[in-house]
């Protein structure tokens, strides 16, 4: 009895101390927070920042070393102009969103058949694949272009966008599979049983109910498939080597990097636009690639 | 006769029961078709383009130099013995897994401290940070390249501001291995940083407020209740980052080239090295192979950990 | 935005060029009945405006013969012109003739058609090739293409004669003056006045910019080095000659030494640190082509103005010049060989090699020694005669180079790409090995290269 009394009364001074302890806690912990953000952007953004103030820049003024390297004394368009200007550079542009269009619907076509078939509907081997499907990313591409060369050889493809169409999805199938699985593992199986019971067949449930519930899902595999086929460089490196089939980053790197003499200004302003258009997917799409990609992640 | 009909009835009788039992056979018969056939295009790309090029590598590495004959498993044993190889796995291993671990922990500093802040104040501090990862990592390693040129660094500019020395960024052994670990750590930290921040805010607040009612500081909750439910997404992360972190083959290619003395050379580059530009292709074949054990171990014990917890969980 | 407009002109010209040759030939050919296209990959020159000679010299041979030519200028940054001849040559498949890096007919030699008769009548027309070209393509008693103009390059020393005179009291003008003969004082330009130079420059913060990585700029200069102190690593058998080898471990000890004299970071050069060294103004030597001045000249004329380019220096075995040369090769899967060859016949004449040099700003050197009196290498400026002793000519007294040579090819291209010479020092002068150690690791390199 004494007991139950005591403890409230000395509760109430604890649980004082311990409120105004957290507020200078939370105080604290924001501080941290902010001071830890800004040096985190300082140094994420550094180097985009500084291929900007590069690609500002003409020649001659990147070659003199005298004063800082990170403003701009005299700037200029002039190295965006010329590739834009450039039908070459525009070519390059014009592959790489063919190529990317192409393979992210090529892959969220696999990956959400896959993915269904996988999580749902079970069958002799399906579990051992539905392993194996993140093991193939044991088998990196540094190891399968000599054999791939053979086969997108054999099929007459060499230099071409189109033998890249038919081998990056090796790049992006597994993993917006992986993410697929997940996602659709965690709808839950009373809306399929009772989409069964209404007649429903398979393929009207993938279409009715697992894809509109998991549009997120299929948004973020959806960027996923765009980065990696955007950005996929040891392909193109070794299949393409004509300047009219190349897609944007390796043409940025072939036709501006040119051994021994850099056009810094130029690569840097090709960088950078190469990176405009995942950058604009982000923008606008980040929120649903962060809920669906760990969401499948999460539960998967 | 007697006997006959017994045995036709309960033949009848048992028949049935069977009937619905044969429907829903012939059924599932129908739906593993179905799924067998949805899953075809996977399974024709990961056969096609991954199984049977992967398998013709194997046999690759078992060719002599010129692959007109078979010399069995003594591309392997030659690597074994040359010091150049036995660092390049040493290498690899540093480079992966250093790199994994910096990822995993800064992401997962940077991810807790954005869930610190105000809601609304998220949303352009993530867009920032996320920056490195969105850039084509082939481009964004110019970028950097261009920043540790030795006649123009604009890093060393930063240094001799502030009185210290430049420094070699490119040209000295360990300044080398730091330098390419900094790019990758640069470029793959955001996507631990998302990964994490996703899965802390899926971690119910109220389990944060049970943990404190219990009288859980800070560092507590943290290592109780914030860990244990993130346990399968940062395994996974890692397993992840730590597969493409071993295959990673650009940032090397650019910044180093696998210099000075071979001293930062990883898997991926030293196999093209051997591989393609020595013309030794089975030889390179032999030497990417080896990154395969090495990944299928950590991924099977990985993955075996998720399973097990997944079930725990169901 | 003239020059964009320039640019674009320029394009749209070659391009239609191209595109007209082609329909233009297209009817006539099959009228003919001939086979009609040639696919041939040429390396991407990096002169700006280099691969135009090739464009027109094919689009000219192409209408000529009624022949559709189609060319792809393939680079050799991240050594994608190496990996497309490696992947052609593996699928039997791709162009009908490609460029291929020093080492590389001797590579494929069994992939390639032989060319004697097209190399035979340019021999009777030019004179004898220059023999280390003939070691690179003359494979098993055959040439397995014929070694090119645009694209091969020699490597001698690119000075800033203010630089050395102010600091090290050497005038490089007056020993190689651009008039075909020694001036006084060129018979001391060895290995020994250059590690003093290269001292004196280093103390006085302008220090010589040799690349002591991987690429090919440092594989070549060391490779003449050796050369120069009569260090061979192997026999023409591949047998190792390391053991014992007292002149090997003089070049190793001398590289040792003028490393020391370096900028600390030389080890991780590639083939444009040595030029951004020079065109910052901040390296007073570098064994390079004419590029690294021709960048100089558009971005930083200060700078360029006062470079001279003279030989590279002599040792105890002679003067050797690090050279760096293409060959044009047909695939024996080629689809149209006989035409091929006669187009390789056409651009090897001596018109068609002067206009690709030009074209080059005197970077492109033919095999032909009998080509080295092209006007372009007198006439460059500023200043004048600048580049004059760019190519090898008579009163060097030197000859041609190859690291590594005289190793069969296949050992030769691993030892070249995995850059043991540059390695060996490197293991010295900052791995803090000593040379007989350095010196047993490439013994067992080497061997572990011989197996398999």
């Amino acid at each position: 009895m004494s007991a139950t009394a005591a403890t409230p009364s000395a509760a109430i001074p604890g649980l004082g101390r311990k409120i105004g302890s957290l507020r200078k806690e939370r105080r604290w912990a924001l501080i941290t927070a902010y001071v830890s953000l800004i040096v985190a952007a300082i140094v994420m953004l550094a180097p985009p920042v500084y291929m900007l103030v590069t690609s500002l820049k003409t020649s001659a003024e990147i070659s003199n070393p005298v004063g800082t390297p990170w403003i701009v004394r005299n700037p200029t368009l002039e190295n965006y102009g010329a590739l834009i200007g450039d039908p070459m550079f525009r070519g390059f542009f014009f592959n790489s969103i063919k190529v990317t269009v192409l393979v992210v619907c090529v892959t969220m076509v696999i990956s959400v058949l896959a993915a269904f078939s996988l999580a749902r509907m079970k069958f002799f081997g399906s579990q051992v694949l539905a392993t194996g499907v993140f093991l193939t990313y044991l088998v990196p591409d540094t190891l399968l272009f000599i054999p791939l060369y053979q086969i997108v050889g054999n099929l007459g493809l060499l230099n071409s966008t189109w033998g890249l169409v038919l081998v990056y999805p090796t790049l992006t199938v597994p993993f917006c599979t992986w993410i697929m699985i997940g996602y659709f593992a965690s709808i839950p199986k009373e809306l399929d049983e009772a989409a069964l019971i209404d007649g429903a067949n398979w393929m009207q449930m993938l279409t009715k109910i697992f894809i509109p519930v998991a549009l997120p899902g299929i948004i973020a595999a959806t960027i996923f498939a765009f980065t990696v086929s955007w950005a996929a460089f040891v392909y193109p490196t070794a299949f393409i080597t004509r300047p009219d089939e190349m897609p944007l980053t390796i043409g940025v790197v072939s036709q501006l990097i040119r051994g021994d003499t850099f056009a810094w200004g130029q690569l840097m302003a090709g960088a950078l636009l190469a990176a405009l258009p995942p950058v604009i997917v982000y923008a606008f799409l980040m929120d649903y690639y962060i809920a669906g990609l760990t969401a499948g992640a999460t539960k998967g | 006769m007697a006997l006959d009909a017994t045995t036709v009835t309960a033949g009848a009788a048992s028949g049935a029961p069977a009937r619905p039992g044969l429907t829903l056979q012939r059924f599932a018969r129908r739906r593993s078709t179905i799924a067998f056939i949805m899953a075809l295009p996977l399974i024709a790309v990961i056969g096609g383009l991954v199984a049977w090029p992967a398998g013709y590598a194997i046999y690759l590495s078992t060719l002599n130099r010129r692959m007109t004959a078979s010399i069995g498993l003594e591309n392997f044993a030659i690597l074994l013995e040359s010091e150049t190889f036995r660092m390049v796995i040493w290498q690899s291993c540093i480079f992966a897994f250093s790199a994994v671990v910096l990822k995993a922990l800064l992401g997962f500093w940077l991810a807790h401290m954005l869930h610190h802040i105000p809601t609304k104040g998220q949303r352009i501090w993530r867009g920032m940070l996320l920056l490195p990862w969105v850039v084509p990592p082939a481009l964004s390693t110019l970028g950097w390249w261009w920043m540790f040129d030795p006649s123009y660094s604009s890093l060393n500019w930063i240094l001799n501001a502030i009185g210290a020395p430049s420094v070699p960024w490119l040209g000295e052994p360990w300044w080398a291995r730091t330098s390419v670990i900094i790019v990758n750590v640069w470029a793959g930290t955001p996507f631990f940083m998302i990964m994490y921040l996703a899965a802390l805010k899926s971690v119910p607040d109220q389990l944060y407020e049970a943990a404190a009612i219990d009288g859980a500081t800070g560092w507590q909750g943290l290592r109780y209740v914030t860990l244990p439910m993130m346990r399968n997404i940062i395994s996974i992360t890692v397993l992840f980052s730590l597969i493409v972190t071993f295959a990673n083959y650009d940032i090397v290619r650019v910044l180093t080239n696998g210099g000075p003395r071979d001293l930062t050379h990883v898997f991926a580059s030293y196999a093209f090295q051997v591989g393609v530009l020595s013309g030794n292709i089975p030889r390179g074949a032999a030497v990417s192979l080896f990154m395969f054990p090495i990944l299928a171990v950590v991924a099977f014990f990985v993955l075996r950990g998720v399973n097990q917890r997944n079930r725990e969980m169901a | 935005m003239a020059g964009h407009r320039l640019t674009r002109r320029n394009m749209l010209r070659s391009g239609a060029g191209v595109i007209a040759a082609g329909t233009l030939s297209a009817p006539m050919v099959h009228a003919q009945g001939t086979g009609g296209t040639i696919r041939v990959a040429f390396w991407d020159h990096w002169v700006p405006g280099g691969n135009d000679a090739l464009k027109k010299l094919c689009a000219d041979w192409g209408e000529k013969n009624r022949t559709n030519v189609q060319l792809d200028f393939i680079n050799t940054t991240g050594n994608q012109l190496q990996l497309t001849a490696a992947a052609q040559a593996q699928s039997r498949q791709g162009h009908d003739a490609i460029s291929l890096s020093p080492w590389d007919p001797g590579t494929y030699a069994d992939q390639l058609e032989p060319v004697d008769d097209v190399i035979e009548r340019l021999v009777a027309k030019y004179g004898p090739i220059n023999p280390i070209a003939e070691f690179l393509v003359k494979r098993n008693g055959k040439w397995r293409g014929v070694p090119a103009t645009s694209g091969t390059q020699a490597k001698p020393a690119c000075v800033r004669y203010d630089l050395l005179q102010e600091h090290a009291g050497i005038d490089v003008r007056a020993m190689w003056p651009a008039e075909g003969k020694m001036g006084p004082g060129a018979e001391t330009w060895n290995w020994d006045t250059f590690l003093k130079a290269a001292e004196a420059c280093h103390k006085a913060g302008v220090p010589f910019g040799l690349p002591m990585g991987q690429f090919s700029d440092a594989v070549d200069w060391v490779g003449a080095m050796f050369l120069s102190h009569g260090a061979h690593i192997t026999d023409e058998k591949g047998k190792p000659t390391i053991k014992g080898n007292d002149k090997l471990r003089q070049a190793v000890d001398y590289g040792v030494r003028l490393a020391k004299f370096l900028p600390n970071d030389v080890w991780a050069w590639d083939d444009a640190s040595n030029n951004r060294a020079l065109i910052s103004g901040r390296s007073a030597l570098v064994f390079n082509p004419p590029s690294a001045w021709a960048v100089a000249k558009r971005d930083n004329p200060a700078v360029a103005e006062k470079c001279w380019t003279v030989p590279m220096p002599a040792g105890p075995a002679g003067r050797f010049l690090a050279y760096l040369p293409f060959t044009t090769s047909i695939w024996s899967f080629g689809k149209n060989k006989t035409a091929t060859k006669a187009l390789l016949e056409f651009i090897s004449q001596r018109d068609s090699a002067e206009f690709t040099t030009n074209t080059s700003g005197g970077y492109d050197i033919p095999p032909f020694p009998s080509m080295a009196d092209f006007k372009i290498w007198e006439t460059q400026s500023p200043p004048v005669g600048t580049i004059s002793n760019y190519p090898l000519k008579p009163h060097h007294q030197a000859k041609y180079s190859i690291a590594f040579s005289p190793a069969p090819p296949e050992l030769a291209q691993q030892m070249y790409i995995q850059a043991l010479n540059t390695k060996v020092i490197a293991r010295v002068a900052q791995g803090g090995e000593s040379i007989d150690q350095a010196l047993g690791w490439l013994e067992r390199e080497l061997n572990n290269m011989l197996r398999g």
